[in-house]
């Protein structure tokens, strides 16, 4: 029978329609009911049935920043769920996510502008009016601009991201002239970022779970918290149960991810850098490499080195980490090592994944180096299944004044001079201590946004004895919705919208390589008297004299940049399409892997020069460098001005460099690191404190949970009412040889202070160590998370009667030293030394 | 549009009537219209004269011995359920009631139909199979109607996700069994509908996707 033509189905179609239309004498169907249609996105009001308007906008409680759907009636947000449509969540929401609406109607929110009437931190306050907090504020920003002084305003930011990062910090902070403005990076992730920028270029890892066939994971609890976590951890439970995917965790903590592997590997604190790099050396030893992908590594100084040189050096620099030497330090056996690192080798594609777990230690530079490595040699980078880099969605937006000046700053963000190597995410934990040593100069006015400086960092105590002080900072500011810690020691409190509130587009990496457009849509009004910072700062800059031109709000700001990337990405729909749907992606895309083997031909080379050393090619003009002859190494940000790199006697696109001037090579071997005096291939070097530990001393490791943010939740009463209590675990051989017994008091001390919790003894962490959450052990924040009301709150949430929790736990970071990774800035949330005992 | 979307899910349920039991005489006696019989022919079926002009009663007794030969047995026969011939990956195949008839009833479950008291089969016989399809496609039909897109293309991913899940999976397999096994062309020549028409809904439904993407698009800029 010849393929049958769409003309015979249509004929056989309409035949079969007139005869079933007889129906009589037929067998009745197997099946009953009607298929309904299950989109998602629809919600009913329980009691009275009437439909609720469900709004697409984006989630905001970590920045994840899933798509959402909101659904409102009569003007209330009574629900958040996903979009069902997004390609990276994939209908699918966390417990954080749900709980929005409490985010917006907790009744200590911050609802007015407040202004301090007793001595700062006092708790005094007074309600003013927008007008005159504005007016003060610009009478304060005027004088510093027109001083010349610009820099000595400081903006320092937690979370802040795609629109309302460009807004306020590329747009208003630039036309103010401050570069004086921190991040909070390095007290999250900044320093994998930074390893990663060293090794393969432009930051962030996309785990492949959806092509690959073995997950080898380094400390990253991806399963509760991620900075992409419902993503990333759906498709590792997919691969797992759909395909029979094997994982393997090294923690020190039995998380939930290392519950949901096939193998739970303790091991001891800091030493996941050793047990990398002696399976690298597993891997090269047994020539289980992938020779193909060594071609795009950079192993020696000579950047021209053939494979088989390159494959040399690696093989006798690794010697030296043999897995008996590993199994000393890490406590895991070498048997173990070698058969893990033997099985990663020989399954294809594996994945290597790691977080802070492994990266937010005194060596975690170099731990993130050795995963590279891992994924490198066996040419687990940028395929399917494999370590990858991130993939986001393209948007234009409007970008302000062209004729911005000169921006001044404080040196205030990126560490105490020459302590650190490469602070390319700064060193937010060291922001406070500068202020107070004074060298750098110090703020007059210092105004932090969707943060809390006081309890996000390491030595609380330090902060708030800094940030109190009104001879260190003359004058502070906070944008927020929640009277925290920190808000505490403004002078002046800006109440924020929620995130449910505002208008931004979203831009976070899509698990598919191929990246959505996503928004975020006001689902209701700001309560009360809140305001989006962003709209506030385009208000401050009409007032200023320095109108932004971005349009008169952010929801504005927002629709320009849908016009503007309407022009640039194809296919792109525009503003109405995303306020109704909230997500598009481009149909078309084909995921995006290997981009590295792309070639650079001739032409793309116009207006670039080989830089002979590196055998990198950059457009000097394009890095706006004054004297090129100085060398792509040697010349300020050239590698803004990165067109390829040659291998042999072609150009490749390679790695890209991102931050920092590296070659084009995947750089195992960084010229960089070895500059700055630290070791050019990935080397394991011991944290000085466990080096010194005394016989009775502990090692402090903190964790996160999944129904918490890091430290902007414990106001949300669904997520409080979950997890409010957060008790030290402590195995119960240390627990013994201590006398603490299950539920008893204890005192945690270290160098900087001490601090009374409660003991859980648990088989789930190893020996040696006790584990701290973060989130909770709030001192204000509100009554669900604190027990304390805030300043003007209000009592009408019946939930308020029915809080039955009495323990709010006991926050770790009092004891936590501000300690930086020093090739990177990382904070170092998992070296602290302490003693426990009874308390 | 529409119209083609009827015609889909008029085809689905009279192959699930073909294979859900014996050919009844009033399904035979449609099947031996004349008109009906072109459009066979036209797609290559030889049903030969027998099947054409032979008494009605006769040709109903030949074709239950070889519906009970080819599909019930009791000797050696082509089990009409997906479990047997969907090989997995997991080796969890080749049986009644495996891996696949769970995912199967899962699918169909889910997806707001349930399986009649009555109905006392397998939940991943083929005729189930193509009875679900039959009201997707029907479903679809109707969100056409009312010109909700969403609808249709929720429909229409669902409907790509069995026919890539399941029925591609293992008919070509079942199809090529029966035609090589086949006494009569009657059987035989349903088999290769079948396939061929299942080969063709694989790629179509990702045209008719496309479209009301399209559409979606459209719609709103």
């Amino acid at each position: 029978m010849a393929n049958l033509t769409r003309r015979n189905f249509i004929q056989l179609g309409i035949a079969s329609g007139a005869l079933l239309a007889a129906e009589e004498g037929f067998i009745s169907p197997a099946l009953a009911g009607r298929v309904k249609l299950k989109k998602g996105g629809k919600d009913f009001n329980f009691k009275t049935d009437a439909e609720r308007t469900a709004i697409p906008t984006a989630c905001w409680s970590c920045v994840t920043r899933c798509a959402a759907m909101g659904f409102v009636e009569d003007g209330r947000l009574v629900k958040m769920e996903s979009n069902p449509k997004s390609i990276r969540t994939l209908g699918k929401m966390c417990a954080k996510g749900q709980s929005g609406p409490n985010d917006v109607y907790f009744p200590d929110r911050l609802l007015y502008p407040m202004i301090r009437v007793g001595k700062r931190g006092e708790g005094k306050w007074k309600r003013i009016s927008w007008d005159n907090a504005l007016a003060e504020l610009t009478v304060r920003l005027k004088k510093l601009r027109d001083d010349g002084h610009p820099e000595k305003f400081m903006f320092h930011y937690g979370r802040m991201k795609a629109s309302s990062s460009k807004l306020i910090k590329s747009v208003f902070l630039a036309t103010y002239g401050t570069k004086t403005i921190s991040g909070h990076t390095s007290i999250c992730e900044g320093g994998k970022w930074t390893s990663q920028e060293l090794t393969w270029g432009k930051h962030y890892d996309n785990w492949d779970f959806d092509n690959t066939n073995f997950i080898l994971n380094f400390g990253s609890n991806v399963q509760e918290a991620h900075t992409n976590h419902i993503p990333t951890s759906q498709r590792l439970i997919r691969a797992k149960v759909e395909r029979g995917v094997k994982s393997v965790t090294f923690d020190v903590r039995y998380s939930n991810t290392a519950a949901k592997s096939d193998e739970w590997i303790p091991i001891k604190p800091g030493t996941d850098g050793a047990v990398a790099l002696a399976m690298c050396n597993v891997i090269m030893q047994n020539d289980l490499y992938d020779k193909s992908f060594f071609k795009f590594i950079r192993a020696t100084e000579n950047v021209n080195a053939s494979n088989d040189e390159k494959i040399a050096t690696l093989k006798a620099h690794l010697k030296q980490y043999t897995p008996q030497w590993a199994e000393k330090i890490s406590g895991v056996s070498a048997a173990k090592i070698e058969s893990i690192a033997k099985e990663f080798a020989k399954t294809k594609p594996a994945v290597v994944i790691n977080y802070r777990g492994s990266v937010a230690h005194y060596n975690g530079n170099d731990t993130e180096r050795a995963c590279q490595m891992l994924a490198a040699i066996t040419g687990n980078i940028d395929n399917p299944g494999g370590r990858c880099r991130g993939v986001g969605p393209k948007w234009k937006y409007p970008k302000g004044p062209k004729n911005k000046p000169k921006a001044k700053k404080l040196k205030l963000a990126h560490g105490f001079p020459g302590t650190i190597a490469y602070p390319n995410h700064g060193v937010c934990q060291q922001v406070l201590p500068m202020i107070k040593d004074g060298k750098a100069g110090r703020p007059e006015i210092y105004m932090w946004y969707c943060y809390n400086p006081v309890y996000a960092n390491g030595d609380n105590q330090g902060n708030i004895d800094v940030l109190k002080d009104e001879k260190m900072i003359p004058f502070t500011v906070t944008s927020n919705i929640v009277y925290d810690e920190s808000s505490k020691l403004a002078d002046m409190i800006l109440p924020d919208a929620t995130y449910l509130e505002r208008w931004d587009w979203e831009d976070m990496v899509d698990p598919n390589q191929i990246g959505e457009h996503y928004i975020r849509q006001a689902l209701i009004k700001p309560l009360g008297e809140a305001r989006d910072l962003g709209d506030v700062v385009i208000e401050l800059a009409e007032k200023m004299g320095m109108p932004l031109g971005v349009g008169a709000s952010k929801e504005e700001f927002v629709k320009k940049s849908h016009e503007m990337t309407a022009k640039a990405v194809k296919g792109f729909p525009g503003f109405d399409y995303m306020k109704k749907h909230g997500v598009w992606h481009d149909k078309n895309a084909k995921p995006k892997y290997y981009s590295h083997k792309k070639e650079i031909k001739a032409d793309k080379l116009k207006g670039a020069i080989l830089d002979e050393a590196t055998g990198v090619y950059w457009d000097p003009h394009k890095a706006h460098a004054k004297h090129p002859e100085e060398g792509y190494a040697k010349t300020k940000k050239a590698y803004k001005g990165y067109v390829g790199q040659k291998m042999g006697d072609k150009v490749y696109k390679g790695f890209p460099p991102d931050k920092v001037n590296k070659t084009g090579y995947l750089e195992l071997y960084s010229a960089l690191l070895k500059m700055k005096g630290h070791p050019a291939l990935p080397t394991y070097v011991p944290v000085p404190e466990h080096e010194k530990m005394k016989s009775d001393e502990l090692v402090l490791t903190t964790y996160k949970v999944a129904v918490h943010v890091h430290s902007r939740s414990t106001h949300r009463k669904w997520l409080a009412e979950v997890y409010h209590d957060n008790p030290g675990w402590i195995n119960p051989k240390t627990a013994g040889a201590r006398g603490i017994k299950d539920g008893d008091k204890i005192k945690v001390k270290s160098k900087i202070g001490e601090i009374v919790t409660k003991a859980h003894v648990t088989e789930k962490i190893v020996p040696g160590i006790i584990a701290i959450s973060h989130h909770v052990g709030r001192e204000e924040s509100g009554r669900y998370a604190s027990g304390k009301k805030s300043p003007f709150a209000h009592d009408n949430d019946p939930d308020l009667k029915r809080i039955f929790w009495k323990a709010h736990g006991v926050h770790p970071n009092w004891i936590i030293p501000n300690s930086p990774d020093p090739i990177n800035g990382q904070q170092c949330w998992m070296d602290t030394v302490v003693t426990v005992s009874k308390a | 549009m529409i119209e083609t979307t009827r015609q889909r899910s008029n085809i689905y349920r009279l192959l699930a009537l073909i294979y859900r039991t014996e050919i009844t005489k009033a399904l035979l006696k449609h099947i031996r219209d004349p008109k009906f019989l072109s459009i066979l022919s036209d797609m290559g079926a030889e049903l030969e004269d027998d099947f054409l002009k032979g008494p009605e009663d006769n040709l109903i007794e030949v074709l239950a011995v070889e519906y009970a030969r080819l599909f019930l047995g009791p000797d050696k026969h082509i089990s009409p359920h997906e479990s047997v011939h969907h090989e997995r990956g997991d080796g969890d195949w080749g049986t009644l009631w495996g891996k696949s008839t769970v995912e199967v009833k899962n699918f169909i479950e889910t997806s707001g139909l349930e399986y009649k008291s009555d109905y006392l089969g397998m939940p991943d016989h083929i005729s189930v199979e193509l009875e679900f399809m039959n009201q997707a496609a029907g479903r679809e039909a109707q969100a056409r109607e009312e010109n909700d897109n969403d609808g249709v293309l929720c429909c229409l991913k669902m409907e790509k996700k069995f026919i890539d899940e399941h029925l591609t999976k293992w008919l070509p397999v079942f199809c090529k069994k029966i035609i090589s096994e086949a006494k009569l062309p009657f059987y035989r020549e349903m088999a290769r509908i079948t396939n061929n028409f299942i080969e063709f809904e694989k790629d179509e439904i990702n045209r008719y996707i496309a479209e009301a993407e399209k559409e979606e698009t459209s719609q709103v800029s």
